[in-house]
């Protein structure tokens, strides 16, 4: 267990809570509100302390009393109401409210939970007001394969896909599909990847077809370790230092980075990791002159390609 | 040793605030009464405890509020007291297991620190609404809220707090102005962080990238919107995403066809804003072209433009 399981403000929510609930509903034992709330026993009985503990030093007055034995001998928590006025836990601030509710507007949009009634009776039981997420692609196909994975996830079988890299490279892939995840609105899939022998993210509008195979997923899938970071495939090693407006300053979070980043004359400089020069240019492109890429030469130029084939398609020649 | 933790010392606080006369208490009564303060090293320690508490009880839902007295002496004329409604459990709030995985995957998906304590204590909270277990179902599902905007947080506070701000926005056409707001609440829309905030009596959307300057709060107090100011706001950007259309060609396989959905070369798109339509555009190059409207088939031919420029 960690040295520090909970810290003082989360520790005293707690102890709201366990008293309102006793209040509210009765005596409760320590190992069920343990499970509960997810902490450990021992964090349950620190929670209890604090409210046993509350008195009033110029009044001489206990706020609650904690019946010992029961607690001691029978792990069961059972206050009464001394000095107080409080028969309840707080309400909800503003903040845990918002903060649940802006997460739960996030899961509205995602494709997983559009038909969620479930979800849709909780946003409008935590707010008053329950708007339809606004989503521009509506995408069948990627609701249907978000679906066929999530099946195979829940049920531990590999799955074969024909996966398009980001540099338009094609090829068929094992897949042991661990985790779905969703980034802003882009979604990924977490799997080991047997032509890799890596954990890798794949993104689901880059997956062809999918097919679930019978086989489980291999020993060495269920013991990845998955990373926290997403930069889905083909991020490596070349360095490029792009300079970005604040209005693309996000450009940083999408790649891996290398080295401190500077404001310099009102835009940020630092540089990226790419995987290759050809799959950089879209990114940079994207932002419409708000992000310039300063070095390499060849990445400048590569970007300016992209830009002048897309201008005139038949002006420019070359490599394609 | 200390004679208090800290949890407990905020819970003492509580307490006595709960028991505390109409007219509040000073200071220096809670002082007097809560044992943990007793611990503190000196007065400017003790002061600063008092000051991060205050803080912690809001944080946590209790509504601290503050009381002004006609007194001689300055330490006794702010007097503390609760607000009604902090004590009341939202009303009849009840999830069933597959709703509390929702909500622990709501409070999971936080990487803002400040945000993802608070879901977190929210979820402490809502745990105590009768259930017990989560759906486990939904266990290997990860949404990720990314807020790394340097403004998402003093947004935040503002909100928390109903504090007018002041920042510079430069909108899509380069028109950069100071903006006076009163912050009402923090939205991702399409992977967009958007603030709703009233302007001049007026609520309006602002997107967090645009925001160019440091967030200012400023001590001035709003009168928070209304729950029904705000679901009209959300209405009207609704509508207009439905009212506004772009018509575009995909390359038939391309990426950008397997991107929109894969079902034809012709797809309509609604959206929310047209530069950022161009943008998502724009990384598709020649793969994509727009049949409509003129004015973003235009944007995407000068940001295309200023790429070419940029990279001279």
């Amino acid at each position: 267990m960690p040295k520090q399981e909970i810290d003082g403000s989360e520790l005293f929510n707690l102890s709201l809570t366990i008293l309102g609930l006793v209040l509210e509903e009765g005596d409760q034992n320590v190992k069920e509100l343990a499970e509960r709330f997810s902490f450990s026993e021992r964090v349950i009985r620190k929670a209890v302390d604090a409210v046993s503990n509350s008195e009033d030093l110029s009044k001489c007055d206990t706020h609650f009393y904690l019946n010992y034995d029961a607690y001691e001998e029978e792990d069961i928590v059972s206050f009464s109401s001394g000095n107080t006025n409080l028969a309840g836990p707080p309400s909800l601030s503003k903040r845990q409210l918002s903060s649940i509710a802006i997460g739960l507007d996030y899961l509205a949009s995602l494709p997983q939970f559009e038909t969620s009634s479930d979800l849709a009776e909780l946003r409008r039981q935590i707010r008053e007001s329950a708007p339809t997420p606004v989503t521009s692609i509506k995408s069948p196909r990627g609701a249907e394969l978000s679906e066929k994975i999530q099946h195979a996830i829940s049920t531990a079988v590999q799955i074969s896909c024909e996966y398009r890299n980001q540099s338009g490279e094609q090829s068929t892939r094992l897949i042991d599909p661990l985790r779905m995840e969703f980034i802003g609105r882009r979604q990924y899939l977490r799997g080991y990847c047997h032509k890799n022998s890596d954990v890798r993210a794949f993104r689901l509008d880059r997956i062809l077809s999918l097919e679930l195979t019978a086989n489980p997923i291999s020993p060495e899938a269920a013991a990845a370790h998955i990373p926290d970071e997403v930069f889905g495939e083909g991020h490596g090693e070349l360095e490029v230092t792009i300079a970005a407006q604040p209005e693309a300053e996000q450009i940083f979070w999408n790649f891996p980075t290398s080295g401190p980043q500077r404001g310099e004359d009102g835009r940020t400089v630092g540089k990226i990791l790419v995987g290759n020069l050809r799959a950089l240019p879209r990114h940079i492109v994207r932002y419409g002159g708000l992000v310039e890429v300063l070095a390499p030469k060849e990445a400048r130029e590569e970007v300016r390609l992209f830009a002048q084939r897309v201008l005139e398609p038949a002006a420019v020649k070359g490599v394609d | 040793m200390p004679t208090q933790s800290p949890a407990e010392r905020l819970f003492t606080l509580t307490c006595c605030l709960m028991a505390a006369p109409r007219q509040g208490l000073s200071k220096q009564d809670l002082f007097d009464a809560v044992p943990g303060y007793h611990d503190a090293r000196n007065t400017d320690a003790r002061e600063k405890m008092f000051d991060r508490d205050k803080d912690t009880l809001r944080d946590m839902g209790v509504r601290l509020e503050i009381v002004h007295v006609d007194s001689f002496d300055d330490a006794e004329a702010s007097r503390y007291v609760i607000g009604r409604g902090s004590f009341d459990w939202p009303a009849e709030l009840s999830l069933n297991s597959n709703q509390l995985a929702l909500v622990e995957l709501a409070a999971k998906a936080w990487n803002n620190q400040l945000f993802a304590t608070s879901a977190k204590s929210g979820l402490t909270r809502l745990k105590a609404r009768g259930i017990v277990e989560a759906d486990r179902e939904l266990s290997f599902i990860s949404p990720r809220l990314l807020a790394r905007h340097a403004a998402f947080s003093p947004l935040a506070e503002a909100i928390s707090e109903s504090k007018v701000v002041v920042l510079e926005y430069r909108k899509a056409d380069g028109d950069q102005k100071l903006r006076e707001l009163e912050p009402a609440k923090l939205r991702l829309i399409e992977g967009e962080w958007v603030l709703l905030a009233r302007e001049r009596g007026q609520i309006k959307n602002f997107l967090l990238r645009r925001i160019v300057s440091k967030v200012k709060l400023t001590e001035e107090q709003f009168k928070p919107a209304s729950d029904e100011e705000i679901a009209q706001a959300e209405a009207d950007l609704i509508a207009l995403v439905a009212q506004q259309e772009a018509e575009i060609e995909v390359l038939e396989d391309s990426e950008a066809f397997w991107h929109f959905g894969a079902q034809a070369t012709r797809i309509t798109l609604h959206y929310m804003d047209e530069a950022l339509l161009a943008e998502d555009l724009l990384e598709f190059g020649s793969e994509v072209s727009v049949i409509g409207p003129e004015g973003l088939k235009e944007r995407i031919h000068s940001r295309l433009e200023a790429v070419i420029a940029t990279h001279a």
